[in-house]
Formats: structure tokens, C-alpha cells, sequence
């Protein structure tokens, strides 16, 4: 939990402090995700978590992609299109290329971005709700899409696809082949969590950079900052191309776990539960969306036990929590003055 | 200060619960059946009547003194997890059974979700009962998954067939939900109509699940003026209105579906213009309904207020897992056991007057017994009720 | 022809109604209401156990629908919306509120009313025909009409009562509505009040028709979120004009298109996309909503 609060840039004056609490905050996260939470595992038999916990790291990873287009001030809720996408790209790369997966995760993530500039160029323009409502007409767009053309197989979908081979160079071997492991979910969850983590450093980067600072500016006023020289259209551009990216990385990654794609794997429901996550997380904080996801992805998971009262309680939590906690979960580790 | 820290800890605490509450033990020895499907959400009528009809079978079964498996009573235990109709949460729900320790689970109720579990399953030993249709589930090297009911692309041709011969049918046409089930089920029975020598006039037109009003649906499909109208894989939400909208338009032919339905709701949806309407059932009408399966439909209504048609397919699945499993008891933690049981199973069926068996089937659609033998009743909606048209086999 | 012309009519009333409510509460709060659709739901519920279960007519159906999504906006407005939207840092929050106060209702549907599909009988019966060149059945006309009939008396009330005036300054400027002297809090609960209220009668005059479900909930949302956004949120005249636009573009596309069968929705999405790319605030909206 400390590392989210640790990591949120607030302005502080003292920066060697903050960066020796910040690279000790990465540091003790590392070494929960890779330490503490397999021997927790471990300890406890509870062998079903690294499923969960491997989607909450991925769907955390399209969360991402949301959070920074908030973060220019769009609500994008079309996330899902792009997941799918990227599942497509990956799945059609590797059963009719012979591509190897882990080539095919950044070329689904770049595919997913340069469309992404395609539509997002127009569409860029609208604001609040008008680009709401786009992006999520563009997911229903999306699965139309994959029904009607023939490389995804259509209605059918593409199953039996095969998992992540094996990476070497020069005879070492860097990742085993998955379908030759015992435990391919745990490879699956050290995985997905690295890409979660990676991907995590590069949002916190870009938000503690000049580009950061030039989004933010878009959120507050884009005319003034584009009156004071900013190229905005640019900007909105480049920040919904990273988005989407991730969107196409965490739909690939979905894929080669389940093994199948269909036109239904996203669908709208995803798309407005990744803006959900960041909406629970905190809009102003960069782990905002991870602690969301995992807290209701998980939560959902945890409410099996409530059997046909589950989503009555689940959608109850979620609104007292909105009531509690209007700007997110995060804000109530805000320390006074912290808050924008 | 104070309710922030307040707040901190009751989260925590909350969030420490419930990671660590332990599973309940139960007293006698329990058998653990699993259900992963849909039972919230658009498609929940799917996964809400399977759920029930396995609570209300094992609740009845237990009252009767539990199972006798082997040397041992078991009391069956229904573990059920609702996966939204999203494959994502589907391998949560099978990882979630594998974690429980269960080898056999009922569902999922879409291709997609079906397809999704396929890895945990084989990894961890578990066998399935998907109400998907998809070939590759059930063909080799597949071989966890066995189908819980009659596919559409095996009653179609024997419903068409049974059409052309006594009510002249000619012209066939079809439509579908813009789904994946929807569509690939109107693939087959197009291509089953075709083999059949149909003349398929019409098999282009889709519609969205949320239609409110189908008539522009419809429009084009009936001017092709087809004597029979194929509803592809219809939700029971759709049906009624479908019926009822072709009706209105002054459509004379018949009209059927490959999946079940329930006649209460035609009754509502529909009134008098769903008579003759055809779908596949179960054997829950009057002339098939032995006194269990009539004992079975008490008891549903009895503890869920009211019963659905739709569950006249799927009481199968349980019976099915538990027959087996007394057959060879081997085979209650061990699913290869459970495999090569299945080749030579026999069992009588319950539900149904006669000397019907439970056995598996498949192997001329799969190339191996990967189906459970549900009876193929085709049912006539008249008056409110269904009545049976024909009964016929699976191989 | 005429016949995709009366379909695209009786398709365009019913939504535009729908949109009416969306849009209402739209230009009131700047909340995107994503339960618009559950209250639908809950409407067609409501006069579905009134009329089939109670064995009440008709008209007190709809009159009970009306009571109690009015009540129910009224309390969601009171307890939830007015709360969060004072404290939260960033209008897009409700967004949250409204996507769980949305399953909420989809929950207490499930369980107050069950799983399956339900509906009521039909009301009129018989079917007008005429030579074949237009058939349209005499509850689709009663419903048609009532429809029109209720967006009719909404105009009016919006434009000549006073608290449809005080709503309408509302709209326009919350700011100087509200140093012009109207109370802003009590005009927002009515609003609310009323964009449930007509969310549960468009349910409760489709569960003639078209019967109801749960699931019907969530896609109703997008499509009202569609009609809005064609006509431009939070102006009324935009919410019926994005109505009848949708309902004559499914109509005549899907009988323009039906050869091409599966793409029919793709392409009226697509050309959806477009549009507002072109014209972001939609035919009569003010820019950048």
C-alpha cells in the first residue's frame, strides 16, 4: 500500500528524499509481487489466486491505458475494442505466421496504437461525454468488426491456440516453453505482473515528465494550453496511441492464457469496467487503476460466497464507496495538501 | 484523523477476511459437483435455470440419504460460480473448482466461455459438461469436455427432415442474433437445410439482442416468403417477440428453434400467435414425464417459486455425473477413470417413461462419446403447453 | 416504403421517449445516467406485476411504473447524486456512481422479479392492414401514439410551468439560474424525478409489445446514450430528433442492407462515428457538451 502513496508526485521540495523513498516503495513492491504473494501461495494451497491475480495485473495494464487518457481529460470507454485487437493481431500472427508470441505482444500493442491514431485522430476532438460515447459505440464497432471479416474466423472465433513458446539466445534459455512447464499460471502471473510493473514505471514516468505536465495542462484548460503554444492535438494523439497499447498488450496476453478469441472476449462490459477501476482507484493518483482493478476484480471473485446476493453486494460496496470516498480509494491516504 | 484511520482499518480488515475465510466443513462426506455459468446479467436465464435444476436434484438426493458411491454415502454439494458470459471470469470460475477440488462441473452456457476453460480443465483434471456447441470441444484431441445436450446441428436435420415429410416444407429461412452462438448455429443448420435439399431463401439477416422491435427485422426475410422461419439459436427473451412480429406480418408458415424454450413465457410474450411454434424440449411433456421427472418439477417450483421449461434439458447433466460415478467409483477423483467409464456406461433414465437409457453418445458427430444422451424431443406449442411432435435419438 | 416509414416512426417514438429522460437528466447534472436502462427495466417490471400478476388495467400499470421511478429518481438524487457531486473532485465521478447504483438495480431486479422474460398481454388486438403495402398492429399504434402523445406533454410542460422554466434556466446555466433565485437542489430532484419517471413509462408501455427481461437494461443505456448523442446532449428537441434518426436508420438500414446481413449494425455504428467525428456536438447540441 506504501507504494502507492510513496509514488504519487506530489511537491515535495526535498527530491533526493522522495526519490530514495520512491526507489525503496519499487523495490518492496517487487518484492511482494515476486516474493511475498507466491509464498503466500504457497503457504496457503490457494492455487486458484494466480489466475485472479494474474488478470487483475492485466486488466490493470488496459486500466492503465484508461487512466492516462483521463489523465488528458477524455473518459475513454472503448479500451476493450483495442484489447480485442490486440488479441487478433496476436492470435493471427502466431497460428497463420508462425510468429512467436512474445514477438507478437509488442507488434499487437503497436497495432493497436497506429489504429489507434487513425481513429483517435478525429475523434480526439469531442470532449466529456460526446467522446464517451464514441469510444463506446467503438467497442461494439470492434466486435461487429471481428464477426464480419474473415481472418478472425467470425462467429466462430480461432480456439486451440497454442501457448507462449520458448525464448533462447545463444543457447540459453531465457523462457522456458509454456506447454513444457508443470505450472504454466504461475509463469503466466510472473508475467503478466512484469508487464504490469513495466508498464506501471512508463505511466509514472510519463506523469513526472514535461509531457506529463503538458497532459495535465490539457485537463485543466486546453485552450489555454494551446494558446500558450502547446500542439494539442499532437499531445491528445500520443497519449491515446500509449493508451491503446496497453489496451493491445493486456488483450494479448488474455489471449494466450485462454487460448481462444472470440468477437465477444471484450465487450462494452469490459470497456466500462476498465473505467471503473480507474474511477475506484482515484483519477489523480498513477496506481489509482491497479488498486481499483484488484479491488473489484477481486472483490467480485471473494463474493462467490454470497452466492445470489453477490452483485447486490458488489454493486452496494461500490456505490458507499463512491459515497465515502468520491475521488477514489487512494484519496484517503492523502496527507493534507497532497490533493490537487 | 480518526475516521480516516477508522476507515484504513475496517478495509483492511475487511479486505483480510475475506481472503482468509476458510472454507466451510461439512459434516458428512460431500461430494462437490461444480457450475460455472452465466447467472447474472442478459444471458443469466441461461445459467440461473441450470443452477437451479442442480441445487433442486442434490438437495432432493440428499434428502433421500445422500449417494451411495463405492463404500461410501456422499451428500452432494453444488459449488456454483457465476461468470458474468464473460470467458475471462469463466477460467477464474474453473481454477476456482480446481481449487475446491472438483472434478466435475456442469456449464459453461456460451461457446466463448466454453472454449476459455478448455486449458484449466485439462490441467487439472476436470471434466466439463459445456451447453456450447462448437465441434472442437468435443473432437480429439479435445476430450474434458462432454456436451450436456442435443446440438443444433444434430436436431436441425432430423427437424427439417420430420418437416419436409409431413408438412410439405420447401422453403427454409433463417435469422440470428449478431452473437457467436447465434450465428455459428445458424451456419449449421443452414448447411444441414442444404444437405437436406431445402431451398434456403433467406440466411443473411441478423439482429442485435436489444431489438425492441423486430418488424424491420423480419421484413426482408419474409418477403421471401420461406415456408419455414428458422430462429437460429434464439435467446427465450427473443423469441416471443419474433413469433409474435412475424405473425403480425401476415407470416402463414411455421416457424422453429434448436434451442429450448419455456411455454410460460411464449404464453405471455406471444399469447395465441406462438401456436404451433417448434422447439426442442426435454421430457418433461405429459406423454414422456415419468413420476420422478414430475416429482422434480414440484420440487424446482417448490424452492425457486416457479419452474422453467429450459430445465427440462438440463437436469441431465448431475445424473449423468452421478450415475457414472457409481458405475465405476474409481472415478470420483480420478477423470481418466471417469473416460474410459464412458465408452460402455449404461444406466435407466429416470425422467422418462419407457426403458430410455442414460448413455454417452457423439460418436458419429465427434468421433467419440462425448454427449450425453438426452432424449431429442421436439415439442408443439398449443394452448399454453407443449405438446411432443416427434422423439428421436442422437448416435 | 411505407412500411420502413411506419416502423421507423413507431421505432423513433419509443426511443425518443427513452432519450427524453437521458437527455433531462443530462443537462440538469451533467450526469451520465448509465441505470437509464435499468429504470426502463424496472418500469416494464413494475407494470408487469401490476397488470399480469395483479390483474389491474392497463392505465394503472403505467400510472404505478410512473409513481415509482419517480420515487425512486427522487431518493437516487437525494441520497447518491447530490452527495457525491458536492464532494468529488472531478465531474466524471458519477460516471461510477451511476455504473453501480446500474447494477445495483440490475441485482434487486434479479431477485425481486426473477430471470425470465416477461410480458404482458396485448391490450388492442388486431392487426391493421393495409393491401399489404403497411401492416401495423393496433397496440403498436395505441403504443405509438401514447408515445408521441407523452413527449408532446413534456414539451409543454417544459415550456410553460414554471418549474419546467426553472429547469430549463437550469440547463442553460446552472450559475445564473441560480442567483436569478431558483433552488437549484429541489428543480435538480425534479428533473431527476422526471427522467426516471419517463424511463419507467416508456417500460411500462413496451411490456406490451415487447415484453421485458433483465438484460434489456445495459444496451437500452447505450442506445439512449446513441439518440443523444445524435441530436446533441442536453437539448431536448436534440433527444427527439435522436430518436427518430436511430429508429429510421435501423429501420431503413436493415431492410436496405439485409442482404448484406451481418454487417447491417456495423455499418449504422460506423456512419455514427463519422458523423460525430464531423460534427461533435451532434445536429442541435451546444459544443462540447
Amino acid at each position: 500500500m506504501d507504494t502507492q502513496t510513496q509514488a504519487y508526485s506530489g511537491r515535495a521540495p526535498d527530491r533526493t528524499r522522495r526519490s530514495t523513498r520512491q526507489v525503496l516503495g519499487v523495490v518492496l513492491f517487487l518484492a511482494f509481487v515476486f516474493g511475498v504473494v507466491p509464498a503466500f501461495i504457497a503457504a496457503t494451497g490457494r492455487w486458484d489466486f494466480y489466475y485472479t491475480l494474474t488478470s487483475v495485473a492485466l486488466l490493470s495494464v488496459a486500466a492503465a491505458g484508461v487512466w492516462l487518457t483521463f489523465y488528458i481529460g477524455r473518459i475513454n470507454i472503448g479500451q476493450g475494442a483495442y484489447a480485442l485487437a490486440g488479441g487478433y493481431v496476436s492470435t493471427i500472427l502466431m497460428t497463420q505466421g508462425g510468429v512467436s508470441f512474445w514477438l507478437t505482444l509488442p507488434l499487437a500493442g503497436l497495432f493497436c496504437a497506429l489504429i489507434s491514431v487513425l481513429i483517435g485522430w478525429p475523434i480526439l476532438r469531442l470532449r466529456g461525454v460526446y467522446f464517451a460515447m464514441v469510444t463506446l459505440v467503438l467497442t461494439e464497432v470492434a466486435r461487429l468488426t471481428a464477426l464480419a471479416l474473415p481472418i478472425t474466423n467470425g462467429a466462430k472465433g480461432i480456439t486451440s491456440i497454442p501457448l507462449p513458446g520458448g525464448v533462447s539466445v545463444m543457447g540459453v534459455t531465457l523462457i522456458p516453453d509454456f506447454a513444457t512447464l508443470e505450472n504454466p499460471r504461475q509463469a503466466f502471473y510472473f508475467v503478466a505482473v512484469t508487464v504490469m510493473v513495466l508498464v506501471y514505471l512508463v505511466l509514472w514516468r510519463i506523469v513526472n515528465s514535461r509531457l506529463g505536465h503538458l497532459c495535465r495542462s490539457l485537463q485543466q484548460n486546453e485552450e489555454l494550453s494551446a494558446s500558450i503554444g502547446v500542439n494539442t492535438a499532437w499531445l491528445r494523439v500520443l497519449a491515446y496511441a500509449i493508451s491503446s497499447f496497453f489496451g493491445g498488450v493486456a488483450g494479448a496476453m488474455f489471449v494466450s492464457i485462454s487460448q481462444s478469441i472470440y468477437p465477444s472476449s471484450f465487450v462494452v462490459q469490459d470497456s466500462v469496467n476498465f473505467m471503473l477501476y480507474c474511477f475506484v482507484g482515484g483519477l489523480g493518483y498513477v496506481f489509482g487503476p491497479m488498486l481499483g482493478t484488484l479491488l473489484l476484480y477481486f472483490g467480485w471473485d471473494l463474493l462467490q460466497v454470497a452466492g445470489q446476493y453477490q452483485l447486490l453486494i458488489y454493486s452496494g460496496t461500490m456505490i458507499a464507496l463512491m459515497l465515502v470516498l468520491p475521488n477514489g480509494v487512494l484519496s484517503l491516504f492523502d496527507r493534507k495538501g497532497a490533493g490537487k | 484523523m480518526l475516521r480516516r484511520h477508522v476507515l484504513k482499518s475496517t478495509a483492511l480488515a475487511f479486505a483480510a477476511s475475506l481472503v482468509l475465510t476458510p472454507a466451510a466443513h461439512a459434516q458428512n462426506p460431500t461430494l462437490k459437483i461444480g457450475f460455472v455459468g452465466v447467472t447474472s446479467g442478459p444471458a443469466a436465464a441461461w445459467g440461473i435455470s441450470n443452477q437451479r435444476s442442480l441445487e433442486t436434484r442434490a438437495a432432493w438426493l440428499n434428502e433421500l440419504g445422500g449417494v451411495q458411491i463405492g463404500d461410501t454415502t456422499y451428500d452432494i454439494q453444488i459449488v456454483a460460480f457465476d461468470d458474468q458470459k464473460d470467458p475471462k471470469r469463466a477460467i477464474a470460475g474453473m481454477e476456482r473448482m480446481a481449487q475446491e477440488g472438483v472434478h466435475y462441473v456442469v456449464g459453461p452456457n456460451v461457446d466463448d466461455g466454453a472454449a476459455a476453460v478448455r486449458p484449466v480443465a485439462e490441467q487439472n483434471g476436470i471434466i466439463y459438461f459445456p451447453y456450447a456447441f462448437p465441434k472442437e470441444l468435443y473432437v480429439a484431441p479435445a476430450s474434458n469436455a462432454i456436451l450436456g445436450m442435443v446440438a443444433n446441428y444434430q436436431s436441425g436435420p432430423a427437424i427439417y427432415k420430420y418437416l419436409m415429410d409431413n408438412k410439405g416444407v420447401q422453403k427454409v429461412a433463417f435469422v440470428a442474433a449478431n452473437e457467436s452462438d447465434p450465428l455459428s448455429q445458424r451456419d449449421s443448420g443452414i448447411e444441414a437445410a442444404k444437405a437436406l435439399g431445402l431451398e434456403v431463401v433467406s440466411d443473411k439477416v441478423t439482429y442485435q439482442v436489444d431489438t425492441t422491435d423486430f418488424t424491420p427485422v423480419l421484413l426482408p426475410v419474409l418477403q421471401a416468403q420461406p415456408d419455414l422461419l428458422v430462429l437460429s439459436g434464439v435467446s427465450p427473451a427473443n423469441a416471443p417477440q419474433l413469433i409474435r412480429s412475424a405473425r403480425e406480418l401476415g407470416y402463414e408458415g411455421l416457424i422453429s428453434t434448436e434451442t429450448a424454450q419455456d411455454a410460460s413465457v411464449l404464453a405471455e410474450g406471444a399469447g395465441d400467435l406462438a401456436e404451433g411454434f417448434i422447439s426442442v424440449g426435454g421430457a418433461s411433456t405429459p406423454e414422456l414425464a415419468s413420476d420422478t421427472m414430475r416429482e422434480f418439477v414440484d420440487r424446482y417450483t417448490k424452492m425457486f417459486g416457479e419452474y422453467n421449461d429450459e430445465s427440462n434439458t438440463k437436469v441431465y447433466a448431475l445424473e449423468y455425473i452421478i450415475e457414472t460415478l457409481k458405475a465405476n467409483p474409481a472415478a470420483i477423483d480420478d477423470v481418466e477413470a471417469f473416460k474410459t467409464t464412458i465408452d460402455t456406461f449404461e444406466a435407466p433414465n429416470p425422467f422418462m417413461v419407457g426403458d430410455a437409457k442414460l448413455r454417452y453418445v457423439g460418436q458419429s458427430s465427434f468421433g467419440q462419446k462425448r454427449q450425453i444422451a438426452v432424449p431429442l424431443v421436439v415439442n408443439e406449442y398449443r394452448g399454453g403447453k407443449f405438446e411432443t411432435l416427434f422423439v428421436a435419438e442422437v448416435d | 416504403m411505407e412500411q420502413i416509414i411506419a416502423n421507423g416512426l413507431y421505432l423513433g417514438a419509443q426511443y425518443a421517449l427513452i432519450a427524453l429522460g437521458l437527455t433531462l437528466i443530462f443537462s440538469l447534472m451533467n450526469v451520465l445516467n448509465f441505470a437509464h436502462g435499468q429504470m426502463y427495466v424496472f418500469g416494464g417490471f413494475v407494470c408487469y406485476t401490476v397488470v399480469a400478476q395483479l390483474g389491474m388495467p392497463f392505465i394503472l400499470g403505467l400510472v404505478a411504473s410512473a409513481l415509482v421511478l419517480g420515487v425512486m429518481g427522487a431518493l437516487i438524487e437525494r441520497f447518491l447524486f447530490r452527495p457525491v457531486i458536492r464532494r468529488s473532485k472531478r465531474d466524471e465521478s458519477t460516471m461510477l456512481l451511476a455504473a453501480g447504483i446500474a447494477f445495483f438495480l440490475d441485482a434487486v431486479i434479479l431477485l425481486l422479479f426473477g430471470e425470465k422474460q416477461r410480458g404482458v398481454p396485448k391490450i388492442v388486438n388486431g392487426v391493421f392492414n393495409w393491401d399489404f403495402r403497411l401492416i401495423m398492429p393496433y397496440d403498436r399504434i395505441l403504443i405509438g401514439v401514447l408515445a408521441i402523445a407523452l413527449i408532446a406533454g413534456f414539451i409543454l410542460f417544459m415550456q410553460y410551468s414554471k418549474a419546467g422554466r426553472a429547469m430549463r434556466a437550469l440547463a442553460q446555466d446552472r450559475m445564473a439560474a441560480q442567483l436569478m433565485g431558483v433552488d437549484v437542489d429541489r428543480y435538480s430532484m425534479i428533473g431527476f424525478a422526471m427522467g426516471a419517471m419517463l424511463a419507467g413509462l416508456v417500460g411500462a408501455l413496451l411490456v406490451t409489445i415487447t415484453g421485458v427481461n433483465l438484460g434489456m437494461g445495459g444496451p437500452t443505456s447505450v442506445k439512449a446514450f446513441l439518440m443523444i448523442m445524435i441530436g446533441g446532449a442536453s437539448v431536448i428537441s436534440g433527444a427527439i430528433a435522436g430518436g427518430f434518426i436511430l429508429g429510421m436508420m435501423e429501420s431503413v438500414g436493415l431492410s436496405v442492407l439485409s442482404s448484406y446481413g451481418d454487417v447491417t449494425y456495423l455499418v449504422i455504428f460506423a456512419t455514427l462515428m463519422v458523423f460525430l467525428a464531423i460534427r461533435p456536438q451532434g445536429l442541435m447540441g451546444k459544443p462540447w457538451g
